[in-house]
């Protein structure tokens, strides 16, 4: 009987000492905040800085285990709003229309200075200004989200309707019904299809909406809660996310090379033409300074939005967003 | 008189269902602090339905689904039962399309609505044609079922009264194929709602997934509320017509029971 209590004792002893003596790199992990992101698109090669930032260490330099989600950007910005997580990328036009719903989220870092919405056409179509597009043919996915709000701000700055251009609502096929010349043109994020496109061989003329208007872009949202409850854990995650941006700016061939353990079937597809779209989505960045948003582009934003009714009411944008974290 | 009491009865539980429902429903977001994006109250989504209804929004999208679901109904049902007939009556036709019509089914509506997008433009074709390839599968199945489990003594009978292939047709198989494929109907019939929305989630700027998409976009969860709620009705509509159908072309087969 002594003898069984004597065993007893001893494996209690053993697994206390060998907990008390783990290897130091799993208490450190335990000590990580461990934060899901919502990416609102598929894994791509414009994802680079966040996964040059978790491949170079400086989410865990800051304390930070990251995990990324894929989910509808739609649905990240209720899940930040309702605080179930803390952050979410997403574009610029969600922030004021959700606000104006009344949900408390706020945005924190500019990813993009320039809004990233292209109007694409097959060079035959001789659209090469956008009062080019009356009469014609445009495809979107839908009247909603970055796309559509881009193609209207355009309509809107040149002075011309929707009423003035042929809607057709493709769904995510735009690249097909352009070469199938199913539409004559399409509004695209301008640095994935249109390179996609060229490298297929394809002559094409891009209009920036960007080249014609200041608005809002993708960047970073947390929530009030987390903004005025825990300041330090948003200073850690955006500078992280701005040095990961840094980082693949300056080093954009090893940032690619990053993205490959991160976007599955990178690696079989053609690298020249995954490249040159990271090297397109790197001339949109905010870079001077990093995570800088222009308060102009919030009152662009704010009047497309108002204009095209996709808001019901004015907002007070100083609570919208903050360049507190910006460098 | 019996009847009429059974059928108040029923008509209480429904109500009572409804009702307790919509209390727990209420009990739950109100007590559960839960913010109205996420899951609005009973009290938000009856406040938006009335906007929409009187300012005609709710109406003219129904109207869109209701067209897609209708033709994709009928062309499902057409071919599904063309199909159908040639593969219960051929079994060389039968060895050559059922590899392909059932490795079909396995092929996720929603990976294909995109190509049909594609190959058909972003107008209502596509839709219709989403609906209608849902539609196809069960119908076509309870045809061929229905079909073959017609009596051989019947065909003999026909056979001896000298009765004409069309004769046999009208007089012998659609009566006797009528309740399975009737059960293939209904399924068919709430799956074409499914498949028309289905095609308007993928690229559509009308109909009630464009609804959908509108609310979810404008993070407006009463609006996806009430658009998820009139494809609810319409599908139980659509299952109700059938269920009439069914007491209307099988009286023959309760006179018979009786």
């Amino acid at each position: 009987m002594k003898r069984k209590y004597l065993i007893l004792i001893l494996v209690v002893l053993f697994t206390a000492v060998s907990c008390s003596i783990q290897p130091e790199s799993e208490v450190d992990t335990d000590e990580l905040t461990h934060i899901r992101l919502p990416m609102g698109y598929i894994p791509n090669v414009q994802y680079a800085p966040f996964y040059a930032a978790v491949e170079k260490g400086f989410f865990e330099e800051n304390g930070i285990e990251l995990e990324f989600d894929y989910s509808y950007e739609t649905d990240g910005v209720a899940l930040v709003a309702a605080n179930e997580i803390q952050f979410s990328l997403v574009s610029g036009e969600q922030v004021p229309i959700a606000r104006a719903e009344g949900l408390p989220i706020v945005y924190v870092m500019a990813w993009y200075e320039k809004y990233p919405i292209a109007i694409v056409s097959k060079t035959e179509q001789n659209v090469k200004e956008p009062l080019d597009l009356a009469g014609k043919r445009v495809a979107l996915p839908g009247p909603f989200g970055a796309n559509y709000v881009g193609l209207r701000a355009l309509l809107g700055k040149i002075g011309l309707q929707e009423s003035d251009i042929i809607l057709e609502s493709v769904g995510f096929t735009q690249v097909e019904v352009l070469a199938t010349d199913t539409s004559e043109v399409i509004v695209v994020y301008s640095a994935n299809e249109p390179i996609q496109l060229k490298a297929q061989g394809y002559d094409l003329d891009v209009i920036m909406v960007s080249d014609y208007l200041d608005l809002v872009s993708n960047g970073l949202i947390t929530n009030e809660i987390t903004l005025a409850e825990d300041p330090e854990l948003v200073e850690r995650f955006v500078s992280a996310v701005m040095k990961g941006i840094q980082f693949s700016v300056e080093n954009p061939e090893e940032a690619f090379q990053f993205c490959i353990k991160f976007v599955e079937g990178l690696e079989e597809a053609d690298q020249e033409v995954q490249y040159q779209v990271l090297l397109a989505s790197q001339e949109l960045y905010q870079t001077d300074p990093y995570g800088y948003s222009q308060p102009e582009a919030w009152e662009n934003m704010q009047q497309v939005l108002l204009q095209m009714g996709l808001m019901k009411k004015e907002i007070d944008l100083s609570e919208a967003y903050t360049n507190d974290f910006s460098q | 008189m019996k009847d009429i009491g059974a059928g108040i009865r029923k008509i209480g539980f429904l109500v009572l269902s409804v009702f307790s429902g919509l209390i727990l429903w209420q009990l739950f977001t109100s007590f559960s602090q839960i913010p109205s994006f996420i899951f609005p109250t009973p009290t938000e989504v009856w406040e938006r339905l009335i906007l929409v209804v009187k300012d005609g929004t709710l109406l003219k999208h129904s109207l869109i689904t209701l067209q897609e679901v209708v033709f994709g109904l009928l062309l499902g049902l057409s071919a599904a039962i063309i199909i159908g007939y040639l593969l219960a009556k051929s079994r060389a036709v039968e060895r050559i399309l059922a590899p392909y019509i059932v490795a079909s089914q396995s092929i996720p509506i929603v990976a294909i609505a995109p190509l049909l997008v594609i190959w058909l433009g972003p107008g209502i074709f596509s839709k219709i044609l989403t609906s209608a390839l849902i539609v196809f599968f069960p119908v076509l199945v309870n045809t061929v079922v229905g079909l073959k489990t017609v009596p051989r003594e019947l065909y003999d009978l026909m056979r001896s009264l000298n009765a004409s292939p069309w004769q046999r047709i009208y007089k012998l198989e659609i009566p006797a194929a009528m309740p399975v494929f009737l059960g293939g109907l209904r399924i068919g019939a709430t799956l074409s709602v499914i498949g028309a929305v289905v095609g308007e989630f993928v690229g559509a700027d009308k109909g009630l997934g464009f609804l959908v998409s509108v609310g979810r976009g404008l993070y407006d969860t009463s609006l996806v509320f009430v658009a998820v709620f009139t494809i609810v009705l319409l599908s139980l509509g659509l299952y109700g017509s059938v269920i009439f159908l069914e007491h209307r072309l099988l009286s023959w087969q309760k006179r018979n029971d009786d």
